[in-house]
C-alpha cells in the first residue's frame, strides 16, 4: 500500500554506548545530586535469607541451601513457577525476611500469590535481573492436565505442548525485558521523588480543565509513531542535520522535548552528545526507554515520562533542545508553548534550537474536484437529498495535501518564528496578505496553509521571511530545511486546508491577474487550549464586498 | 470509531473520518455496501409494503428512507449519535418525516411508539465483522420487537479465512521495526504483530483456498455466540510462502425474493471494511495440496468489551520435517 522507503540507511547497530559516555548516575556538571547513590560496579547478591552478600547467583543460591537448609531452584521446580512466580517468591522471602519471619522449604504457592509481591523489596535486587541465568523449570506435565482433557495425549499433542512453552517463553522473555526497564524507570523516578511537595501543589492547581489527557493519550499506540517515522521528508531533514554538524552535537547536553520513539534523541546520541534528556508524557516513553536499551544508549540517554513543564531534569541547563513540535497549520496541538518554555528554563543563552525558524505560508486554492467529491456529493445520495450533511464541512479546517495546480496565486509568506527568540504570545497573531491570481477559475474554494522548517547551525545565521524550503538546499545555503507545503513531497502534515461556505449563493468565476487582499488571524478556543481557530477575510480589489468566516481544528 | 481502530489509513484520514461527517460520507460511498442495501429492500416491496421496519444504528437514515420507498407502512430510525439531528433535517427534505420516526438513544432506553416491528434492518458490521459491531444491539432489538415470523435485512453472516503471500508488506510493516534509521526498534515489533490491521489485500497473494470459519443465522443466534471457538482447515492451491492469515465477511439477505449476497473477501470490490490480516510470527514454507490446520478463537476483551482478543492456532501438515511448522499468535483489536 504505502511505497516502500528508501531513505532508510543500513547501519550497524552501534557497539556499545559511546565512549565518553557517563554513567546513568554520575551527574557531574550539576548541583543537588550529591546525595545520589554511588555507582555500583560490580553485580552484589545479597542472600535471600540474611546479609551476605555474593558476586554470583550460584552462591548465593548455595549458601542458602548449605547454611539456611533452604533450596530455591528445589522450591521453584516443586511449584513449578513461572517468570512472575519466581519474581513473587524472591520478594515473598525478602518480605518475610526483612519482618524477622522464617522461611522454609515447604512454603506453598498460596503464600505469595498477592501482586504485590511483584513489586521488589529491594531496590536493584540483582537476583531479579538474574532469574533468566538460573537453570530452566522442568513444566510439570500433569499440572497442566487440569482441564480434564483425560490421561492420553498423543505425540501431536506433545508437540503442541511443546510449541506453546516456547511461545511462553518467548513471551517471558519479551517481559523480563520490559521488567527490566521498568526497574531502570523507577531509577529515573528517583530524580523526580526529590520534591514531591511542590508537585502536589502543582496538581491541586490543575483541577480545572483537561485538554491534555486525550493529547497525550492519542500518541500512545504504535499507529502514528509509524506514521512519523515514515514521513522521510520529516525524519531525514532531523537526521541529516545532525549527522552532518556532528561537531555542533559532540560532547553536548541536549533536551528532546516530546520524544516519542527516541529517534532524535538517538541520532544525538550517535552525533556524539555527552548527555540526552528525552521527555515525553505519552506512555510511549516505555517504549523509547526500551528502544534506548536495545540500541545501547541507556548510558547517554535518560528517558523521562512527564510534561516537560513538571518534570525534574538531572541538568539545570542544556547546550541544545531538539524537539518535532510541528502541528497540522503548525501551530495545532500548540506543543510550541512547552518547547519555548523548555527554551526559556532551560537553554544555555548561547544554546541552539533545533530546528531553529519556521515560516509559515497560505496560498488560495480552485479544486473544482474535491468539491464535487466532497461537498456536491450530498445533493443526490442514491436519489436522496443530504445536503444537510453539507452544514459543517466548512467550519473545520480539513487535512489534505492538494495537488499544486489547485493553487491559484503565488503563495503569501505571513509569519515567520525565530525559534530562539519566540515567546508564546507572538503564537496568536493577526497578518495581513495579498495574492493576485494566475490562472482563470471557476470559484475561489478555499486557502491552504503550510510551513517550511529550516535548520541552521548557529543562533546568528538568518533566513529570509520569504525564503522557500524547497530551494534552499538548491541554493547551497548553511543548514538544512524541508517544506510541508503543495511543491514538496507530500509529508504527514500535508496542508490545512480552510474551504469557503460557496453552497448558498453561487460563486463568481475570476480571471488571471485579479488582486485580492485580507488578514490571516490564529486564536486559540477559550475551551481547548490545544486546538486552534483559523480565520480569514479577503477581497478582491475589484470589489467593495468584504468576506469573512473562521475553521476550527479539533 | 476511535483513532487507533483505522490500521491501515493515515494520519490525516484518520482526522477526517474522526469528524462524524467523514464516517458517514465513506460508508455512503461504499457502493457494495450501499447498493446491496437498496436492491435488497427496494426490490422486495412485497415483503415492505405496509410493514413496520425498525432501522438499528440508523445513521444518516438512508436505509430508513430505501424502506419508504419499498413501500414501509412506518419505520423508526434509532441511533446513539447526534447525527440523528442530521438525519431529521435529511428525512424532513426528502418529505419522509411522517413515515419516519428518529429516536436519538441507545436500543435498550428508548420507547419504540410500536410494540413490535415486522422487519429489522440494520447495517451493524464491523472490521472483522465483529469489531465495534452492533450486533448485540441487533439482537437485543430481535429479542424484544421483532413480530413472530418477522424478518431481519440481512439475516446471514460468515467469516472466511484464507492464507497469504505478503513478503514485501510484511516486511514494511513488521520489518520496519528492525531497522529504523539504523537502530534497532524492537520493542514496538512485538506490538506490531499484535495488532491486525485492516487493509486491502490483493486475490494474487491468496495462496490456500478460502474456508468460512463462522456463519451466524441472525434468527438464532445470540451474543453468546460472538465469543467463539472454531477450526478451519486452509488447503494450499499453490506452493509459496504463507506470511499472514486473513479474515472476511460475506452478508446475506436470504428473505429477498431473488437472494442478494455481499462480500468483503479479497476476490471482489473494494469494501470500507477491507480485510483484516493477521500476520504470523513465522513464515511457512507450504506445497501444492498440503493443509494448514488450525483454530480461530475470538472473544470480547473482559475489561473493555469493545476489544477482541483473537488467537489463531495453526499447523502446517506436511510430510517434510524440515518445512513442519505450528504455533498460535495471539492478537488484539483495539
Amino acid at each position: 500500500m504505502s511505497e516502500s522507503n528508501p531513505s532508510i540507511q543500513k547501519e550497524a547497530p552501534p557497539s556499545s554506548g559511546s565512549s565518553e559516555a557517563s554513567d546513568i548516575l554520575d551527574l557531574k556538571d550539576d548541583e543537588g545530586w550529591e546525595d545520589a547513590e554511588p555507582d555500583e560496579e560490580e553485580t552484589q547478591f545479597i542472600s535471600l535469607l540474611d546479609d551476605e552478600v555474593f558476586t554470583d547467583i550460584m552462591s548465593m543460591l548455595n549458601h542458602c541451601k548449605d547454611k539456611h537448609n533452604f533450596d530455591f531452584l528445589q522450591v521453584r521446580q516443586r511449584l513449578g513457577l513461572d517468570f512472575y512466580g519466581n519474581i513473587k517468591l524472591v520478594n515473598y522471602i525478602r518480605t518475610q525476611v526483612h519482618n524477622g519471619h522464617k522461611v522454609t522449604e515447604d512454603v506453598s504457592k498460596e503464600a505469595f500469590e498477592d501482586e504485590k509481591f511483584l513489586k521488589p523489596l529491594l531496590e536493584d535486587d540483582a537476583l531479579l535481573f538474574s532469574l533468566d541465568e538460573l537453570p530452566d523449570v522442568e513444566q510439570n506435565f500433569s499440572a497442566s492436565q487440569d482441564n480434564g482433557k483425560g490421561a492420553e495425549r498423543d505425540s501431536g499433542e506433545l508437540v503442541s505442548r511443546v510449541s506453546e512453552l516456547e511461545e511462553e517463553l518467548r513471551m517471558m522473555q519479551t517481559q523480563f525485558d520490559n521488567y527490566r526497564a521498568t526497574v531502570k524507570e523507577t531509577l529515573d523516578e528517583r530524580w523526580n521523588n526529590q520534591d514531591t511537595t511542590e508537585q502536589s501543589s502543582n496538581a491541586k492547581k490543575e483541577e480545572t480543565r483537561d485538554d491534555d489527557s486525550h493529547y497525550f493519550s492519542s500518541y500512545s499506540y504504535n499507529d502514528i509513531h509509524e506514521t512519523m517515522l515514515k514521513d522521510a521528508i520529516r525524519t531525514d531533514a532531523y537526521r541529516d542535520f545532525i549527522y552532518n554538524n556532528k561537531s555542533l552535537f559532540a560532547g553536548k547536553v541536549v533536551l528532546d522535548v516530546g520524544c516519542g520513539t527516541g529517534i532524535l534523541s538517538m541520532f544525538c546520541a550517535k552525533a556524539g552528545a555527552s548527555r540526552v534528556i528525552a521527555v515525553d508524557n505519552s506512555a510511549i516513553i516505555d517504549k523509547a526507554r526500551e528502544n534506548v536499551f536495545a540500541n545501547g544508549f541507556s548510558d547517554t540517554i535518560t528517558c523521562l515520562r512527564g510534561k516537560i513543564e513538571e518534570v525534574n531534569l538531572p541538568v539545570d541547563k542544556v547546550d541544545i533542545i531538539v524537539s518535532e513540535w510541528m502541528g497540522y497549520c503548525l501551530l495545532y496541538e500548540a506543543m510550541l508553548d512547552s518547547v519555548i518554555w523548555a527554551r526559556d528554563r532551560y537553554l544555555r543563552p548561547d544554546g541552539l534550537m533545533v530546528p531553529s525558524h519556521m515560516n509559515m505560508w497560505v496560498a488560495p486554492i480552485a479544486d473544482p474536484d474535491y468539491v464535487s467529491d466532497h461537498i456536491a456529493f450530498w445533493r443526490d445520495v442514491y436519489g436522496f437529498d443530504m445536503k444537510a450533511m453539507q452544514a459543517g464541512i466548512h467550519d473545520d479546517a480539513q487535512v489534505l495535501h492538494m495537488p499544486a495546480s489547485t493553487v491559484c496565486a503565488e503563495p503569501f509568506p505571513f509569519l515567520q518564528l525565530s525559534l530562539h527568540s519566540t515567546t508564546v504570545k507572538d503564537l496568536v497573531f493577526k497578518r495581513k496578505w495579498v495574492g493576485k491570481l494566475k490562472q482563470d477559475i471557476d470559484a475561489l474554494d478555499g486557502f491552504i496553509i503550510w510551513f517550511d522548517s529550516f535548520f541552521m547551525p548557529s543562533r546568528e545565521d538568518i533566513v529570509p521571511q520569504d525564503a522557500k524550503a524547497e530551494e534552499w538546499a538548491k541554493t547551497g545555503k548553511r543548514g538544512n530545511a524541508f517544506t510541508t507545503g503543495p511543491n514538496g513531497t507530500a509529508t504527514h502534515w500535508k496542508q490545512g486546508v480552510m474551504l469557503i461556505e460557496n453552497t448558498k449563493t453561487k460563486p463568481e468565476s475570476r480571471k488571471e491577474g485579479e488582486q485580492l487582499s485580507g488578514e490571516l488571524e490564529y486564536s486559540v478556543p477559550e475551551d481547548n487550549s490545544r486546538a486552534l481557530t483559523v480565520g480569514m477575510t479577503w477581497k478582491f480589489d475589484s470589489e467593495e464586498k468584504e468576506n469573512s468566516q473562521k475553521w476550527n481544528m479539533k | 470509531m476511535a483513532d487507533e481502530t483505522m490500521k491501515g489509513m493515515d494520519h490525516s484520514e484518520v482526522h477526517y473520518f474522526n469528524s462524524k461527517k467523514g464516517i458517514h460520507e465513506e460508508m455512503l460511498k461504499d457502493e457494495v455496501r450501499t447498493r446491496s442495501y437498496m436492491n435488497a429492500i427496494v426490490q422486495n416491496k412485497h415483503l415492505f409494503k405496509d410493514k413496520v421496519v425498525l432501522d438499528v444504528g440508523c445513521g444518516t437514515a438512508i436505509l430508513s428512507m430505501f424502506a419508504v420507498k419499498a413501500g414501509a407502512k412506518h419505520v423508526i430510525g434509532v441511533d446513539m449519535s447526534t447525527i440523528i439531528e442530521k438525519a431529521k433535517e435529511i428525512v424532513e427534505v426528502n418529505g419522509m418525516s411522517d413515515k419516519i420516526t428518529l429516536l436519538q438513544g441507545k436500543m435498550e432506553e428508548v420507547e419504540l411508539p410500536f410494540p413490535k416491528v415486522d422487519i429489522i434492518i440494520s447495517e451493524w458490521m464491523g472490521y472483522f465483522l465483529l469489531y465495534e459491531s452492533m450486533l448485540d444491539t441487533v439482537l437485543y432489538a430481535r429479542d424484544k420487537y421483532l413480530a413472530p415470523n418477522g424478518l431481519i435485512f440481512p439475516d446471514k453472516a460468515t467469516i472466511f479465512m484464507a492464507g497469504i503471500e505478503d513478503g514485501e508488506y510484511k516486511d514494511e510493516k513488521i520489518g520496519f521495526w528492525d531497522n529504523v534509521y539504523g537502530f534497532d526498534y524492537s520493542p514496538l515489533k512485538h506490538t506490531a504483530l499484535t495488532e491486525p490491521l485492516v487493509d486491502t489485500v490483493e486475490i494474487k497473494a491468496v495462496v490456500t483456498d478460502p474456508t468460512a470459519v463462522l456463519t451466524l443465522d441472525l434468527y438464532t443466534c445470540t451474543t453468546a455466540d460472538l465469543a467463539f471457538s472454531s477450526p478451519f482447515v486452509l488447503d494450499c492451491r499453490r506452493s509459496d510462502f504463507v506470511h499472514a492469515l486473513i479474515a472476511w465477511f460475506d452478508i446475506d439477505f436470504t428473505a429477498c425474493h431473488k437472494p442478494i449476497r455481499f462480500s468483503t473477501g479479497p476476490h471482489t470490490k473494494y469494501t470500507h471494511w477491507k480485510q483484516t490480516v493477521f500476520y504470523l510470527r513465522e513464515v511457512l514454507t507450504v506445497e501444492q495440496g498440503e493443509q494448514i490446520r488450525g483454530v480461530l478463537e475470538n472473544k470480547p476483551n473482559e475489561k473493555n468489551k469493545r476489544d477482541l482478543d483473537v488467537k489463531i492456532s495453526y499447523q502446517l501438515q506436511t510430510d517434510d520435517p524440515t518445512r513442519q511448522a505450528q504455533g498460535s499468535c495471539e492478537y488484539k483489536m483495539c
